[in-house]
């Protein structure tokens, strides 16, 4: 009966994969498009709270140590799950209007999130590289779904090519690392401090495999392109849900698989960081369109979340946490104004220029992108801000003050482009002549919950603070339950 | 072990030629392996490229065998070598002729690629070189299928199922990417 225990506390992830069953079957026999969004949200609905009660679950190994349930794991799947209904919610509209909404969309994200859950919670580096795997080639399609525009053809090939290069690199470091310790189980690789050359060649190549994916510079050569020429709520899902279940197993691994390392992959993380924040705030800052400046922004994103992780401590990985969480909110709600804007011109229409006196037309998304964007930008009174404040606290409390100077002085700098998106909508004259329409109900009512969520997380950080803090403090293997 | 009379073990010497004869065997099938896979990286025509890929695909299901993994040995003939590469050949011969007699390949960034790649060579030989390895023999015996199928079941029951989920979605990509759905403009 240990398996059934174990599919109970696995509950999210088979829950979406039978819905991604019952929507091919659907797509199948009855092509009827309302029934295969109902089943997606709703499974998606039952799956957040499954994911939401594991948070208070006991952390346990399950599936003979394959996967790992509760703290962070449980925090990892629950993010991942909101942000797929999110992305779901918006999709629908925005597919439909620009005459896109396949049912396969469907079907290929909930696959995607299992993926996701998959990896989010992996306790061994083979279900790590099933779970990136399944997620990367649902990812790889999704890009690539709007055939017809050159742009989205571009996206979808170079994600696969540069992807599959980059697997193979996760790979090679995972046989090396198998060489180095004799086992993939996250644990049992902990115990080794060194384990000579071959080891430490295995540790570099993982990580390569993961700087590839949540695009750190220098390897973020393929995000601008491919978040431009997918599908703007599929760039939002790409964004946020791809690059949360990323962040929350590599803490997973740095954690449990690297404890005795975290001097060495500490100090790459910094030079990593470093780098990441410079580069994606100073190249947003020229870029004219607005989807790609989000694209260069999410690459800036990705060094503030490395400033935590480079901490190597327990309030620096729940910093993190709490950052993705930061991050996965406004990132989908700034997306999903930049697609409501955009399905009224076609895929092309992202330029800051003609966006240029949209502020007034439909006051409600404007005053949303806005939340949203101030957001990004890390001031307060808002959840961007706080997840900032608590990685860069974190990172001086282990002593790398260096760094959080660093950070500090690109996220000043990415003020500028951040609002100069609102100066275009505001105070700039439009020369298009364009009538906005209302966008529907759900769109409007997840894009203010996303607003709502943001300020909430900002204003009253405490609650979800001190359990995150809650995940990191005991032993690994500790199993108390959590508040 | 069922079937294996006592008397039939080899000796000392019987077990250190053997031994001798599995690294010649090695060495032999190494070479065929890397040397396909050189040449189906430096072949300009994508037919021979293809059919240098079947050569390196088997010599690695060679390798399988000489490492008592009898079965995967066998997966790999029948699923890369006769399933996937037929379809590139099919996929090759099928499509125009002049279409394919045009599609050479070209070679940009010569300078900073072969850098990178003779730093990862180099990395990768020092390692090799400087690595304390401990050579196991593996032990000799039959049935990996059953030990195969239990792990499958049992160890690695989550990433088998798991796979099952990828292949399907592989499979729907290939699908939504190659047809034309009817409502797209």
């Amino acid at each position: 009966m240990e398996i059934l225990n174990d599919m109970l506390l696995y509950l999210p992830a088979i829950i979406i994969t039978v819905a991604g069953l019952i929507v091919m079957m659907v797509d199948a026999y009855t092509k009827n498009a309302t029934m295969i969004y109902t089943v997606s949200v709703a499974s998606l609905i039952l799956a957040l709270a499954a994911s939401v009660y594991g948070l208070f679950g006991p952390t346990v190994d399950i599936f003979y140590g394959m996967a790992t349930t509760g703290g962070t794991a449980a925090f990892g799947t629950a993010l991942v799950v909101a942000a797929t209904l999110f992305v779901v919610v918006l999709s629908r509209e925005y597919l439909t209007s620009i005459n896109h909404n396949f049912a396969e969309v469907y079907t290929l994200i909930l696959f995607g999130t299992v993926g996701m859950i998959v990896l989010a919670t992996a306790n061994d580096l083979v279900t790590v590289f099933m779970g990136l795997e399944t997620m990367s080639i649902a990812l790889y399609v999704l890009a690539g779904i709007v055939r017809d525009e050159k742009t989205g053809i571009e996206a979808a090939l170079k994600y696969f090519l540069l992807g599959s290069f980059a697997t193979g690199f996760f790979l090679y470091g995972i046989a090396l690392l198998y060489g180095a310790t004799g086992t993939t189980r996250l644990a049992d690789i902990g115990l080794y401090a060194d384990a000579g050359l071959i080891y430490w060649a295995g540790v570099g190549l993982l990580l390569v495999g993961f700087f590839f994916k949540v695009s750190v510079v220098p390897f973020h050569m393929w995000t601008p392109d491919v978040y431009e020429g997918a599908p703007t709520t599929i760039t939002a899902y790409m964004a946020t849900a791809a690059k949360t279940a990323a962040f929350v197993s590599l803490i997973l691994i740095l954690e449990r698989a690297l404890p005795l390392a975290v001097e060495q992959w500490s100090g790459v993380l910094v030079v990593i960081a470093i780098l990441t924040m410079i580069l994606g705030n100073i190249v947003a800052m020229v870029q004219n369109n607005v989807k790609r400046m989000l694209a260069y922004s999410s690459i800036a994103h990705a060094g503030y979340v490395l400033v935590g992780l480079a901490a190597g401590t327990a309030a620096g990985y729940s910093a993190v946490l709490y950052y993705l969480l930061a991050y996965t909110l406004m990132n989908i709600g700034a997306f999903g104004v930049v697609a409501y804007y955009e399905r009224h011109k076609g895929m092309q229409f992202n330029s800051v220029d003609q966006y240029a006196g949209m502020g007034y037309k439909q006051p409600f998304m404007a005053v949303l992108l806005g939340i949203f964007l101030f957001s990004l930008a890390g001031i307060p009174p808002f959840a961007g801000f706080i997840g900032k404040y608590q990685v860069f606290a974190a990172a001086i409390q282990a002593d790398l003050i260096g760094l959080a100077i660093v950070g500090v002085l690109a996220s000043v700098a990415g003020v500028y482009y951040y609002l100069r998106v609102l100066v275009f909508l505001y105070m700039k004259e439009g020369t298009e002549e364009i009538e906005l329409t209302q966008a529907g109900f759900p769109y409007r009512s997840v894009l203010l919950l996303l607003a709502l969520l943001t300020i909430y997380f900002g204003v009253l950080p405490g609650g979800l603070s001190e359990l995150l803090a809650g995940f990191h403090q005991g032993t690994l293997y500790s199993g108390t339950p959590l508040p | 072990m069922p079937g294996k009379p006592a008397n039939d073990k080899p000796t000392y010497d019987e077990a250190n030629r053997l031994m001798e004869l599995s690294a010649i065997l090695f060495y032999a099938f190494t070479v065929l392996t890397v040397g396909s896979a050189a040449y189906m990286v430096f072949s300009k025509n994508i037919v021979h490229a293809a059919f240098a890929l079947i050569f390196s695909l088997s010599g690695v299901a060679a390798l399988y065998v000489l490492l008592y993994a009898d079965f995967v040995a066998a997966t790999q003939i029948l699923v890369y070598v006769g399933g996937i590469l037929i379809l590139i050949l099919f996929g090759i011969m099928l499509t125009t002729l002049d279409f394919t007699e045009n599609l050479k390949t070209v070679t940009v960034n010569m300078l900073p690629a072969s850098l990178l790649s003779g730093a990862v060579a180099v990395l990768l030989l020092y390692v090799f070189f400087a690595a304390e390895w401990t050579t196991i023999v593996p032990a000799d015996r039959d049935g990996t299928m059953y030990d195969l199928g239990m792990m499958l079941m049992n160890e690695y029951l989550l990433p088998f199922q798991i796979a099952g989920v990828l292949l399907l979605v592989a499979i729907i990509g290939a699908l939504l990417m190659s047809t034309r759905h009817k409502n797209e403009p």
